[in-house]
């Protein structure tokens, strides 16, 4: 059994505060040739996203071929914006106000918060928190030249920088765009799984520092882990755009939206504004089942039976979402 | 501490480097010291590495209530995360700071604290001796909530006798519907509570932005059965996790919980023993007048003695003031009934319910649904969920009393719940504002010199009413409170600032433009106003024709926080000598300032919170020093005593010894340093005593030590104790149980705190009745700034408290760098406004300039400007502020009813900004004809 570590991230907690982006920040980008960098963020979908419409961008495997893709610019990521305080100051006598320095940017890592789709009033959106996959089938390692990026024997994919040459064709190949580049030294930057915290048995940060209790972790082939219950026995849990072929270890369970309004304004019960289409567009065509047990099992709540699957979801003790790797960070 | 790192694999030295990143020489259990409200404090670990702060991590080991419910943990936010960032950030303040050239220029000199503070004291000096403290105004911002700030300047202002500004209602924070309805609006459950209910209303607020450590308690709560429905103009960031949104028009919310009393009330599905038994509901009313039928109406008796008609008895009762107790009554709801008085004849009288139902009756449902915006059909289901829920609930928000008519729409409110049966359980009933407090700060405050002044002033002509209140059978908790009521206008120990800022800042020229806005008053705003003030039912000091010499804003920052601050810079600034601002960063109102003073901030000093701890999540925590403070900063202890050493220095050199109080009594200046350190006792780096004290003599924290406290880093509250602020709750607190408010009124029948005893839907007052509103009733919103077709409303964000983060650069790197304005897509389509574009908002009293953002969540008509923007993010300085005309609504004045009046924070004239009108205009050049419209994503649109 090879071990696997993964992530379960339930859409239906997300609540776009993107403490986790802070958490990752702060730990691991938060020097100047990495402040553009944002290993972790969480996207409003239906959205163009980080970088700049990332789905398009090719990547992955087709046809069980290495594929690469286009590379993502600086700009389609979005810059890290400079402020001048000091300038700032005398904005109430002619002064300039404090705005981005360096012209008025064009698209940044959350530019289209909160924007999403559909029409009102049945409008609707919901947050994808966005991170390396830690594939199983990663097309970065496959495209590196250099073999800097490699397979940890526990999952996590992570860049030896020292050997990193700069050619950037990783990020070409992730489908996910997910990898970034600093200027100096010249280099590609990605998520590293948190491996410091990890191998001390501590959950990443993005993980432990989720106050919205979205994110479970832990050994996804561990009959008792939450991440083994929610992908492999209740399956409500999916990879994201599993045809890109890389086989992602990022789940996500399904957003559940509010009822439809018909023409007269009325909601309808039986609907849900988030359009099914995008869903299986995003995570297969097992979404649709994946819904309809989140939604039977929680009506057996309503009706006062127990459910394994609304528990897990739930998980009362929030320690359990962080499959053993709960020790304190101190 | 963590295991020590895997060993060096050899593979390479990036590893290592990585795994150093972990390292830190210290970790310090602490919280940001803010005015963070309904989201409350979360406890942190701050690593400390080399004497600085590298980052920060939720502790995470809260207590599990019980084991059916969610923990609380992990606790934080991206701000939280991210304070350390802010922190050091250029924003920060590092010295004080002199103004050099005129105000708003931007030219400072750093200067010393000596220097500062001296020069400071020489003006305050000037203006003691020559026109007392009376002139001399401190307006206490949203950041004094931490024990440290708070006691520091109450203990100088209150050895000076300054006034004090009550800013709660300006902010709009008030509950005033809650206020009027429960007599106290404090009432919060736990978030754990959540778990006990079936139905959730998300009502009138975003917490899925203002509540981001609790949101998990409702999504939690939807997956355990729960059902969720969001009520909101806009689609925002809650609603997309209910599974019912009902887009409401703004202002309509009143509207539509009317239109589900009608429901119930017509489909006999109200609750009807609830509503005889806890509202004053069966209270009967004289027809003619419109005025509860009292004893002194009956045979010249008491004011105060009020009736019910039992069925039971087919009679005339009395209603017990004392005890909720039916004793075999069965008051009647419907019906007229007649009764012989001494001196009325026989009057014709009807129960409140009975006017209730006949107004409501009258009003067909498709009325009810043009004035909110919603559906008939969705009235009905709405009204039969609340009536069939077994426990329905709601989050707690200020946001309902930042409209005009916000009492409305929350008593509004509080009635559908009522009837709907939801009122003091577990899960059940109506929240409205949030207060549990450390008992221990009631101390501080009773060794005040204004507290002493006014028991002996005071305590002797209201205390009488306490013993007699309790006499009859009153509980010392109800009878204190309304003891407090009593004295808080006549004590004069806090100033209304709404009516402040309107008359001695000049916005009354905006505010008093009510009726232009299509308000109808039934005579004009000025002798609703001349009455208030001559009357003294609210407190305005100085006098108009005195004008405020000097402003110390203390952790606030009221030129953006006031709506329409723009006329304060015009009118009141010109008044003032002297304008200091004590603040962590550089503010909107720090820029117009003379002096800036810098304070340390949350991992730079050790404190408690003194203010804004509630139930949702119910423990107290502590602010504990990791590092020195940034730059020269100064904790607010080390900072008052600055000034007040200063004060003594030159009071002594200027000879000056003595000058007059506010009350005409003597107050030292030449040992006010003495004074407030107590001989030394409490030095210049003791402020940390000051929360010790506070917590030894809390009741209601447990037994916790405070360096047990301090060590742990939160303590959960065992009590709501001895604090009147936490009265309103109005519940056990016990070990492994959730907080459920209002179950004293359930449970043993305790009385509310108003004027009937019962839950009170009626008003008599004369202004009440003028108006219409003694029921709880629907007014269409004023059109506040003109008769424009763009509401423009706000909200508070997630990105930031208050002001503080909004001009961080890792937050607004996750934004848009700048402000920005929501809008609709067709709205923005119609003005060829498209997304990022620069654009002018204005109305009938200003404008400013911002990004437009087009959305489809945002409701056609309307357009949300986002809370806390700094005036210079916007162009020219130029904040949001001054297009919110905020009229006055005349029935806030009210201050003469036995139970309606003002109280710290509550029933005091407010400030609005939710009903404002404007028009949004392009400022680019007309766009080329090939550009694509706002954005909108490709198939996604459309239905399935």
């Amino acid at each position: 059994m090879t071990e696997q570590l993964a992530q379960v991230i339930d859409l239906n907690k997300c609540i776009g505060c993107q403490t986790c982006t802070v958490a990752c920040k702060r730990l691991w980008t938060d020097a100047q040739q990495t402040a553009h960098h944002w290993w972790n963020i969480v996207n409003t979908m239906p959205g163009r996203g980080t970088p700049r419409g990332w789905e398009e961008m090719g990547g992955g495997y087709v046809d069980g071929e290495l594929s690469l893709g286009a590379l993502p610019t600086a700009e389609q990521f979005g810059e890290a914006w400079d402020f001048d305080f000091e300038g700032a100051r005398a904005a109430a006598s002619g002064g300039p106000h404090l705005a981005p320095l360096d012209g008025r940017p064009a698209w940044g890592p959350n530019w289209d918060e909160d924007q999403g789709g559909g029409v009102y009033p049945n409008a609707w959106y919901f947050y994808l928190p966005r991170l390396c996959n830690h594939c199983s089938k990663p097309a970065c390692v496959e495209a590196c030249p250099a073999k800097a990026i490699g397979e940890q024997p526990d999952g996590l994919v992570v860049i030896d920088e020292d050997k990193c040459i700069g050619n950037q064709l990783c990020a070409m190949a992730c489908p996910y765009k997910r990898i970034y580049f600093a200027e100096a030294p010249r280099q590609s930057r990605k998520c590293i799984g948190c491996f410091p915290r990890v191998e001390r048995g501590v959950a990443p940060a993005c993980v432990r520092q989720c106050p919205g209790r979205v994110r479970h972790f832990g050994w996804l082939d561990d009959p008792d882990s939450q991440v083994h219950r929610l992908v492999k026995v209740w399956k409500v849990a999916l990879p994201l755009h599993p045809e890109f072929g890389t086989d992602p270890q990022v789940f996500y369970v399904p957003p559940m939206g509010p009822e439809r309004l018909d023409a007269g304004g009325v909601p309808d019960p039986d609907s849900d504004r988030i359009n099914p289409g995008y869903l299986r567009s995003l995570f297969g065509d097992g979404v649709e089942e994946a819904l309809e047990l989140l939604r039977s099992e929680r009506r057996r709540r309503m009706q006062g039976e127990e459910s394994e699957l609304m528990d897990l979801l739930i998980s009362r003790r929030w320690s359990d979402m962080l499959g053993g790797f709960d020790r304190a960070p101190v | 501490m963590l295991p020590p790192p895997a060993p060096d694999d050899g593979e390479s030295a990036f590893r290592a480097r990585y795994r150093d990143r972990l390292s830190a020489d210290e970790a310090v259990r602490t919280t940001h010291n803010l005015n963070c409200w309904y989201q409350q404090n979360c406890c942190f670990h701050v690593l400390v590495r080399d004497g600085q702060v590298v980052r920060e991590e939720q502790v995470g080991d809260y207590p599990q209530t019980d084991e059916s419910l969610p923990d609380f943990n992990p606790r934080g936010c991206q701000k939280g995360c991210g304070y350390s960032a802010l922190m050091y950030s250029e924003a920060r303040l590092r010295s004080p700071l002199k103004r050099k050239g005129p105000r708003g220029s931007g030219e400072w000199e750093e200067i010393s604290w000596e220097q500062a503070c001296g020069e400071i004291a020489e003006q305050l000096i000037d203006i003691l001796v020559t026109d007392g403290p009376g002139r001399l105004v401190l307006d206490p911002g949203g950041n004094i909530v931490s024990q440290l700030a708070w006691m520091s300047i109450t203990r100088l202002w209150d050895r000076l006798d300054g006034l004090y500004l009550d800013i709660n209602c300006e902010l709009g924070d008030d509950q005033q519907g809650a206020a009027i309805t429960y007599g106290e609006p404090s009432g919060e459950r736990s978030g754990d509570d959540y778990f006990h209910s079936d139905l959730v209303f998300i009502w009138g607020g975003n917490p899925a932005y203002t509540q981001i450590p609790n949101f998990h308690f409702l999504t939690e709560a939807r997956y355990n059965g729960t059902t969720i429905v969001a009520i909101s103009p806009d689609v925002n960031a809650s609603a997309i996790h209910a599974d019912l949104h009902v887009p409401v028009k703004p202002g309509g919310d009143a509207a539509l919980a009317l239109g589900m009393c009608k429901v119930m009330i017509e489909e006999e599905i109200f609750d009807a023993e609830l509503v005889r038994e806890q509202t004053d509901l069966p209270l009967l009313v004289v027809e003619e007048t419109g005025k509860l039928f009292r004893e002194s109406t009956l045979d010249g008796g008491s004011e105060q003695v009020f009736y019910r008609w039992d069925e039971q008895r087919d009679r005339l009762e009395e209603v017990d003031r004392f005890s909720l107790k039916l004793r075999g009554q069965v008051p009647a709801l419907r019906g007229s009934f007649e009764v012989k008085t001494d001196d009325h004849g026989t009057l014709t009288l009807k129960p409140a319910f009975e006017l209730l139902a006949e107004r409501l009756e009258r009003w067909p449902l498709e009325d009810v649904s043009d004035a909110c915006g919603v559906a008939p059909e969705t009235i009905r289901r709405l009204a039969r969920m609340m009536a069939g829920a077994k426990a329905a609930t709601n989050t707690c928000t200020s946001g309902l009393s930042k409209y005009f008519h916000g009492d409305l729409l929350m008593r509004a409110q509080i009635l559908a719940f009522v009837l709907g049966g939801h009122l003091g359980s577990k899960g059940a009933g109506y929240v409205s504002s949030h207060f549990l407090l450390a008992d221990g700060v009631d101390d501080g405050l009773k060794a005040l010199e204004g507290y002493k002044e006014n028991m002996w002033r005071l305590g002797f002509t209201y205390g009488w009413e306490y013993h007699w209140e309790r006499m009859r059978g009153m509980s010392h908790r109800e009878a204190t409170y309304h003891y407090l009521h009593n004295v808080y206008a006549p004590s004069r120990a806090m100033v209304n600032s709404t009516l402040f800022w309107n008359l001695h800042g000049g916005l009354d020229q905006i505010s008093k433009r009510t009726a232009e806005w299509g308000e109808e008053l039934p005579r004009p705003i000025d002798e609703y106003l001349d009455e208030a003030l001559e009357k003294r039912w609210q407190v305005l000091d100085p006098a108009p024709d005195d004008p405020p010499r000097a402003l110390l804003v203390w952790m606030g920052n009221p030129l953006r926080r006031i709506r329409s601050s723009h006329k304060l810079l015009e009118v009141l600034w010109p008044k003032l000598e002297l304008v200091v601002v004590t603040d962590l960063r550089m503010s909107s109102t720090a820029m117009h300032a003379d002096y800036v003073l810098p304070v340390a901030g949350a991992y730079e000093k050790t404190t408690t919170m003194a203010m804004n701890t509630g139930p949702i999540a119910p423990f107290l925590h502590t602010t504990v020093q990791a590092v020195d403070p940034v730059g020269d900063s100064r904790d607010e202890w080390a900072i008052a005593c600055l000034l007040a050493k200063a004060l003594q220095d030159r009071a002594r050199e200027r000879g000056i010894v003595n000058y007059i109080g506010r009350r005409g009594q003597k107050r030292s200046l030449d040992d006010i340093y003495d004074d407030i350190t107590e001989g030394g006792r409490l030095g210049d780096d003791d402020g940390e005593k000051l929360s010790s004290r506070m917590v030894n003599r809390s009741t209601n924290v447990g037994n916790v030590s405070w360096s047990e406290l301090k060590r742990k880093g939160y303590q959960r509250f065992t009590s709501l104790g001895n604090y009147a602020a936490n009265f309103g709750n109005s519940t056990w607190i016990r070990k492994g149980e959730t907080i459920s408010p209002h179950r004293w009124h359930r449970e043993r029948k305790d009385p509310w705190a108003t004027l009937t005893g019962r839950v009170q839907f009626y008003v008599d007052h004369d202004w009440y009745l003028e108006f219409g509103e003694e029921l709880p009733v629907h007014k269409d919103p004023p059109r506040s700034g003109g008769d424009l077709p763009i509401t423009l409303t706000g909200g508070h964000t997630r990105w930031s408290i208050h002001a503080t983060w909004r001009s961080d650069p890792t937050m607004l790197r996750l934004q848009r760098g700048e402000p920005s304005l929501w809008m609709s897509i067709p709205d923005a389509l119609d003005r060829g406004i498209r997304d990022g574009d620069k654009v002018e908002v204005s109305n009938a009293i200003g404008s400013f300039i911002t990004r437009a953002r087009p959305a489809a969540c945002v409701r056609p008509g309307q357009a949300v400007m986002y809370h806390g923007w700094e005036d210079y993010q916007f162009e020219g300085g130029v904040g949001y502020r001054n297009v919110l005309a905020s009229p006055l609504k005349p029935l806030e004045l009210v201050g003469d009813h036995p139970w309606l009046k003002p109280m710290v924070g509550i029933r005091q004239p407010g400030q609005s900004d939710r009903d404002t009108r404007v028009e949004i205009r392009s400022l680019e050049p007309p766009p080329v004809p090939e550009e694509p419209g706002p954005e909108e994503p490709a198939s996604e649109g459309s239905a399935p």
